[in-house]
């Protein structure tokens, strides 16, 4: 299985290279593999717009996600344990997180925008919206499986309320808030790439290299750029697999 | 298994050739585009009001009014634009990096561009833009380039400036909110920013560059080759709204203030700030050309050849001024 699954991204590879080498294919549109390294390769070396190297828009678009998303993880799990818990809260604040929960997070840059300019609150706060609903309902329904047996037998036993929060709650929850975690970050890392789209003060941020590069028309930095943003979203997925499997153990 | 790798073969095989063809067909209608609320591209939009294409037969379709030049020049690069009205610089890159096969068969205007700080900012000279955040409309605009260039002379280095990247109409508002300090862009905008009392010109483009080139009318090669009358209609008819704009300023602000639905005091102030001229200036392109390597956007192994094939005079001189 193993030797399958690189053999068919190696095929396909080839097969783009050496259409582009024949040139069925036009390289202005689909650069070869070849030039895709070349275009990376120029985007450490002179940066993109010339000047801004790779290794800063990476710094710069970390640093956005990392504030939007601890945000989010700071607001979501706490206020998803209360929704859990409490059956009135839930059922007061539904109707408002299920209207704003549809929005995407992009149709909020303008507002953003205007709210909080174009430095790094208003990115934030896209990979905020982004991260915040998947954490939160994630939480919610770990909280909710928790199977009410389990509080019965504590309250048997006497338990307080902040045993049954910390020992049962939360500990319980932690499998699903984790996967929301997870999603979460998936999605805040997606957003702010169109989020750096609109323009950022910085002037860094893989998503402002894109479109610079689209300006100079250089679609081989334009894709070096894509994949690295793939690469860098994989990365943080599986760092966040390692962390669970380190927090769930018992699971 | 066998089958699914021959299967994907030939979806990528199918893929890959449909991206190759994707040229759409080139009839005698020209698919024009320009760029959103630009006066520059005023003579284009008097050519549509007066007639001026349809008395030299040639049917004009607007394809798409854009936000900046270099998504003009990505439109070429799909092939799905044969003419239109954009800034030499975006044109000079696209075409330098192999993006978009145009020429550029006449030009617009010359001059147009302001930069523009706050009413009451305490910024006097260019040399105090040292360390200021700066917004251009894209990277490789004419406005992007005259703001390099302007500062440069004034031995600013070009490190010293937070250039970023903002849509002219929201560059206005982001100057108003303090988020930026200064911005370059195509009139009416500076001209905009002063009757709603926000902004004053810092400099005009034309004391950054004297008689700068700035917009120019850009053909693909292709259609160029098939339809060589009708763009030389398009020439002509640009040269007859060019002599109209001069005779008729008034008339002209009303055509603009249609297609901006900007004050009619924005639009004249404005109309001062551009001259209008069809006549293409090499010396000038050469300098973009070289000026554009220098910046790192393009590389090209011989400047003086590419200005020659760029800049197309041919249709020029055989039109009446």
């Amino acid at each position: 299985m193993k030797l399958t699954q690189f053999l068919l991204p190696i095929v396909l590879i080839i097969c783009w290279q050496t259409a582009s080498l024949l040139q069925i294919v036009p390289t202005y549109k689909f650069p070869s593999p070849l030039q895709i390294i070349y275009g990376f390769k120029d985007l450490i070396v002179i940066g993109m717009p010339p000047g801004h190297h790779l290794q800063y828009h990476i710094l710069y678009s970390l640093y956005r996600v990392f504030w939007g998303y601890i945000t989010a993880i700071i607001l979501a799990i706490p206020l998803g344990i209360l929704l859990g818990w409490s059956n009135r809260l839930r059922l007061l604040l539904q109707p408002i997180l299920e209207l704003i929960r549809p929005i995407p997070p992009l149709a909020w840059i303008p507002i953003a925008i205007l709210w909080f300019g174009i430095g790094i609150k208003s990115a934030a706060f896209i990979i905020f919206l982004g991260a915040f609903f998947p954490i939160l309902l994630n939480t919610i329904s770990g909280v909710l499986s928790i199977e009410h047996i389990l509080i019965e037998a504590a309250r048997t036993l006497h338990a307080s309320t902040k045993d049954i929060f910390f020992k049962i709650l939360i500990p319980g929850s932690i499998p699903s808030i984790l996967t929301g975690m997870r999603i979460g970050v998936g999605i805040g890392w997606m957003t702010l790439v169109a989020a750096e789209f609109t323009g950022v003060k910085q002037g860094y941020g893989l998503g402002y290299m894109i479109m610079t590069a689209r300006d100079i028309h250089r679609p081989d930095e334009i894709l070096a750029g894509m994949f690295l943003i793939g690469l860098i979203g994989f990365l943080i997925d599986i760092g966040l697999r390692l962390v669970e499997r380190k927090l769930v153990q018992w699971k | 298994m066998k089958n699914i790798y021959i299967f994907l073969l030939m979806l990528t095989a199918v893929l890959l050739c449909s991206c190759s063809q994707a040229a759409a067909s080139q009839g005698p209608t020209i698919r024009m585009a320009y760029l959103q609320n630009d006066i520059h591209h005023l003579p284009l939009w008097v050519a549509l009001e007066k007639g001026y294409f349809q008395k030299l037969e040639v049917d004009i379709q607007i394809e798409g009014v854009f936000k900046a030049g270099p998504e003009i020049m990505s439109a070429f690069a799909a092939r799905a634009l044969d003419m239109a009205y954009v800034g030499e610089s975006p044109a000079t890159t696209a075409v330098a990096n192999g993006a978009a096969k145009v020429l550029a068969v006449s030009q617009v205007n010359t001059e147009g561009s302001a930069i523009v700080v706050k009413k009451d900012s305490q910024l006097s000279t260019l040399s105090e833009l040292k360390g200021k955040t700066i917004a251009v409309p894209g990277h490789s605009t004419v406005q992007d380039f005259l703001l390099r260039k302007g500062l440069s002379q004034k031995e600013i280095p070009l490190k010293d400036l937070n250039i970023i990247v903002l849509k002219p109409p929201e560059m206005i508002t982001a100057l108003d909110h303090n988020q930026i300090d200064a911005f370059i862009a195509w009139e009416p905008y500076p001209s905009q920013s002063q009757t709603l009392g926000i902004g004053r010109n810092l400099a005009t483009s034309r004391e950054l560059w004297p008689n700068h080139p700035c917009c120019v009318i850009v053909a693909s090669k292709k259609y160029t080759k098939n339809h060589q009358d009708k763009v030389k209609a398009v020439v002509q008819a640009n040269i007859q709204a060019i002599n109209f704009i001069e005779q008729n300023p008034e008339k002209a602000a009303q055509i603009a203030l249609q297609y901006t639905g900007m004050r009619i005091e924005t639009i004249t102030r404005a109309m001062q700030n551009v001259h209008y001229t069809a006549k293409l200036n090499k010396q000038g392109e050469l300098e973009y050309v070289q000026f554009l390597t220098k910046l790192g956007y393009i590389n090209l192994s011989d400047p003086e050849r590419f200005v020659q094939t760029f800049v197309n005079s041919t249709f020029l001189n055989q039109c009446t001024f």
